[in-house]
């Protein structure tokens, strides 16, 4: 049996880890630096803006910048994709008022379907999927709309960066240093190149969502990965307009998943309106699928061609298209612990999400809330800063965050034996408030699946460009408009089984993997197109790695 | 209202650009359109400037300007600017010319719109949006306005009154200004036009099967005098300079006659190319999108037919 884990990709998290190099009067020095301007990194500055400006003392000792936050997209919000119903919950504990922000309103109504090819069955929501008193938003404009609230709490917005290293120094976190720009495709300085920078901090704050780069480097180097390894899904989803947008949130089961066990293909999709004309429809999918030419992307294509789900689209037209994985191995899955010296970790990054519920995001920013008052008392005068940040640990496992994830801990698993069997499980799990104990089962890291044909790829439709679209118009309807002459950052093996390589062609969305030429001994060589990659994730979860391109890079969401 | 224009040149030649700019600036009815030349010899080529319809043309004669840095050229238009009282400069983009649009723009605190590819009598710009799939209008809330036009957006015309004014003009240039210089300009290598001027650019894709086959898109660009242009697939893969690259993430070009060889078509060409007057493309599948937005399309192996093209075309120029 072929696995894409047999062919690991060159990469060592050593190579991103390293001592501050900048000389002392060069390198940028910060109170609490955040890497990630997503949900939990934002809701840390807010509460840090808050808590500093209660304590002006504390802001004052932290020098010019007390609070920084670094992200890799052009602006804050362009990497942000979700579905996004969002328990309201974290955000107003941040002192925040729902109704100011831009939102599509509170959920009414709401609807579960099981699709066959034809037909439509539709099914009382099980308990997890119930959505009253949630409400609906784009978090690409919510992320840009907290970071409004951050910067005017005082954070400083570095758009545009990269953080591509951990510095450590004497076994403990100071920062990180920032990716180089303007190199060209062999790594060579261009005529507007310009260095990285070692940003110092006395806290650091790894809130860079899934499949966080450093946050990996930082599990690796300090120990910290949980019992389990993570697994991850991908979702695919596109924002249109249309004529008439639907009321409520739709989700639907089944087709054009294949529903029997041994095909392990785990997901569903969501649909729901945002005001009067936008519609958003996206496709989930676990990536401990088998089948190589399991396309998450194609089967958000196939979706679309069911009668009712295509009625809801007539008239329209697709105005926008992202990817990302979803971190779902839940509660057995966490880190050991969220914390190392100097260092703490949250959100989606380390795996703060409820896949049963299909939330997430409200962990982000209940973690970032927790964070900034554990990185604020380790500031204080007279602190011990390392018993300070060890209470995030406790602080996360007391609340809310870690309660709900424990309730559906087995939950993902069990879906593994088959969506009718896991779906009735799921539902007795959430009934019992977690009682029902099933024994905990184990995961496999994605990667390690063996790889199997059973002719998925011929039941896509072929694009028409109206309703159904290919991986390359998709990109473009991203925003990536990536330079092309840049260093690749994605790690792959570059020679590998032909199940392989096809495996990682249909897995990428955004057409990134080609196959090159054949070996003769049934392996083939990898082509990239580096700068179509949306940053999804799915290939570390498949047996490659990615790491940051220049700042600036991949897609630019704006309604995702 | 009066209109400005900044006229580039390169050693002892106008750029097309900025001489498409003078003549849509002479079009618009006002009779006080100038023009502004600054470098080296650039007195000898006021009256060919003046040929385009300005009916003054400022001439800033400085050897020590003939380097193309921006900010002295800030500190000469701002003087045209304010001993005249301009209202309007009107600027073809180029890599000099962006950041003399930007320097200005700050330093008379002016309004700035880029990237236009038309404006009206009444000054009304249009600029594309989204991926050139809409465009806007654009105005100016205060005086002075700065436009920045695209490559390619007018054709330059002689409307010649033999009765343009030439003036000098000696301008003091702040300390800030004179502190970069130009250390040594390398010229790359090419035969023919480059694709930003070209009026017709033959561009070839994978279709033409291998690198070797770019040799086809050659030969026929020099026999229509054109430039040769790529994709970023081929671009990618190692078979033609990034240069050459047309498209969302390479040039943007808009030429009269656009030749598609064995290009498919995606988007991310299209956004590229899809201004070209009239654009003619073979490749040897009939589904390929570019047939969609092609005003010719050949389907039909590139191989085959554009050796035979070229030859052609060799015979009807003899």
């Amino acid at each position: 049996m072929t696995r894409a884990s047999d062919y690991p990709p060159p990469f060592s998290p050593r190579e991103f880890v390293a001592e501050p190099t900048d000389p002392a009067d060069e390198r940028i020095e910060v109170g609490v630096l955040i890497v990630g301007a997503g949900p939990a990194g934002l809701a840390c500055a807010i509460r840090l803006g808050q808590l500093l400006e209660e304590h002006p003392d504390v802001a004052e000792r932290l020098g010019e910048v007390p609070v920084a936050v670094v992200e890799k997209g052009k602006q804050p919000g362009s990497h942000l994709l979700s579905g996004a119903v969002v328990n309201p919950r974290a955000l107003r504990r941040l002192g925040l008022r729902v109704e100011d922000m831009p939102s599509y309103g509170p959920v009414h109504d709401e609807a579960v379907y099981v699709l066959t090819r034809r037909n439509a069955l539709r099914i009382p929501p099980p308990p997890t999927m119930r959505n009253h008193g949630n409400w609906i938003f784009s978090l690409s404009q919510l992320g840009r709309w907290l970071a409004e609230r951050a910067e005017e709490g005082g954070a400083m917005l570095l758009p545009e960066t990269a953080a591509e290293k951990l510095l450590v120094s004497h076994g403990r976190v100071v920062g990180v240093r920032t990716g180089d720009k303007g190199l060209n495709r062999e790594g060579q300085p261009m005529g507007n190149a310009e260095p990285g920078s070692d940003l110092v901090a006395k806290v650091t704050v790894l809130a860079e969502g899934t499949q966080g780069h450093l946050t990996g480097v930082a599990l690796d180097t300090f120990g910290l990965r949980g019992e389990e390894p993570q697994v991850w899904e991908l979702g695919v989803k596109e924002v249109w307009k249309v004529p008439r947008a639907p009321r409520g949130v739709i989700h639907t089961m089944g087709w054009p998943l294949r529903t029997r066990a041994r095909y392990r293909e785990f997901g569903g999709s969501f649909i729901y309106g945002m005001g009067d004309d936008l519609l958003t429809i996206g496709m989930v999918v676990g990536l401990d699928y088998r089948d190589v030419e399991l396309s998450a992307h194609d089967v958000l294509q196939e979706l679309k061609t069911h009668p009712k789900i295509a009625k809801l689209l007539r008239g329209g037209e697709r105005v926008q298209w992202g990817a990302k994985t979803i971190p779902s191995g839940g509660w057995y899955s966490l880190p050991k612990r969220l914390y190392a010296p100097g260092l703490l970790l949250c959100g989606d990054g380390v795996g703060m999400v409820n896949i049963p519920r299909l939330k997430g995001v409200h962990y982000a920013i209940e973690s970032g809330r927790l964070a900034a008052e554990s990185a604020f008392a380790s500031l204080q005068r007279g602190a011990t800063p390392a018993t300070s940040l060890a209470s995030y640990d406790d602080a996360v496992r007391s609340s809310f965050i870690n309660d709900d994830l424990y309730e559906v801990r087995d939950m993902r698993q069990v879906f593994g034996r088959g969506f009718f069997v896991g779906g009735a499980l799921a539902s007795a799990m959430t009934v019992s408030k977690g009682r029902l104990d099933l024994g905990k089962m184990r995961a496999e890291p994605d990667a390690e699946q063996p790889l199997v044909r059973s002719g998925r790829g011929a039941r896509y439709p072929t694009p028409d460009g109206k309703l159904t679209f290919d991986k390359l118009s998709s990109v473009f309807a991203s925003g990536n408009k990536t330079r092309d002459d840049q260093p690749n950052h994605i790690r792959v093996e570059r020679r590998v089984p032909k199940d392989v390589a096809e495996l990682w062609v249909n897995l990428c969305p955004a057409q990134v993997y080609e196959i090159g030429t054949e070996g003769g001994d049934g392996t083939v060589t990898v082509n990239l197109a580096p700068s179509n990659c949306v940053q999804c994730g799915a290939i570390t979860a498949k047996g490659g790695r990615l790491t940051p391109p220049e700042g600036g890079s991949g897609p630019e969401y704006t309604l995702t | 209202m009066s209109i400005l224009v900044f006229v580039e040149h390169h050693g002892s030649e106008l750029q097309k650009g900025s001489l498409g700019v003078l003549t849509k600036a002479a079009s618009l009815g006002d009779p006080d359109v100038a023009a502004v030349l600054v470098g080296g010899g650039v007195k000898a080529l006021a009256p060919e400037a003046a040929k385009y319809g300005a009916s003054k043309v400022f001439v800033v004669e400085d050897d020590a300007l003939e380097p193309p840095l921006p900010q002295p050229r800030v500190d000469a238009l701002a003087k045209v600017i304010e001993d005249n009282g301009y209202e309007t400069v009107l600027i073809a983009n180029s890599v000099l010319a962006a950041d003399v649009a930007a320097g200005l723009a700050a330093r008379i605190d002016a309004g700035l719109n880029w990237d236009l590819v038309d404006i009206t009598s009444d000054l009304v710009g249009k600029r594309p949006a989204l991926q050139d799939s809409v465009f806007l209008e654009v105005g100016w809330k205060s005086t002075p306005r700065i436009a920045l036009f695209r490559a390619g957006s007018f054709d330059a015309s002689t409307h010649d009154t033999g009765q343009a004014q030439i003036v000098d003009v000696t301008v003091d240039y702040a300390e800030h200004s004179q502190r970069a210089t130009v250390v040594g300009q390398e010229l790359e290598e090419s035969s023919g036009p480059s694709i930003e001027d070209a009026d017709i650019i033959v561009a070839g894709g994978r279709g033409l099967g291998a690198p070797e086959s770019f040799s086809l898109a050659e030969e026929l660009a020099r026999t229509l005098g054109g430039a040769v242009g790529a994709t970023r697939a081929v671009v990618d893969a190692g078979w033609y300079p990034y240069s050459a690259q047309i498209g969302q993430t390479g040039k943007v070009v808009s030429p009269k006659l656009y030749v598609a060889l064995g290009i498919s078509g995606a988007i991310q060409h299209k956004v590229g190319m899809q201004t070209s007057n009239v654009i003619v493309s073979i490749n040897k599948d009939a589904n390929a999108p570019i047939f969609e937005f092609s005003d010719l399309g050949v389907v039909g192996d590139v191989h085959e037919i554009v050796p035979k093209l070229t030859e052609l075309i060799k015979q009807r120029k003899s």
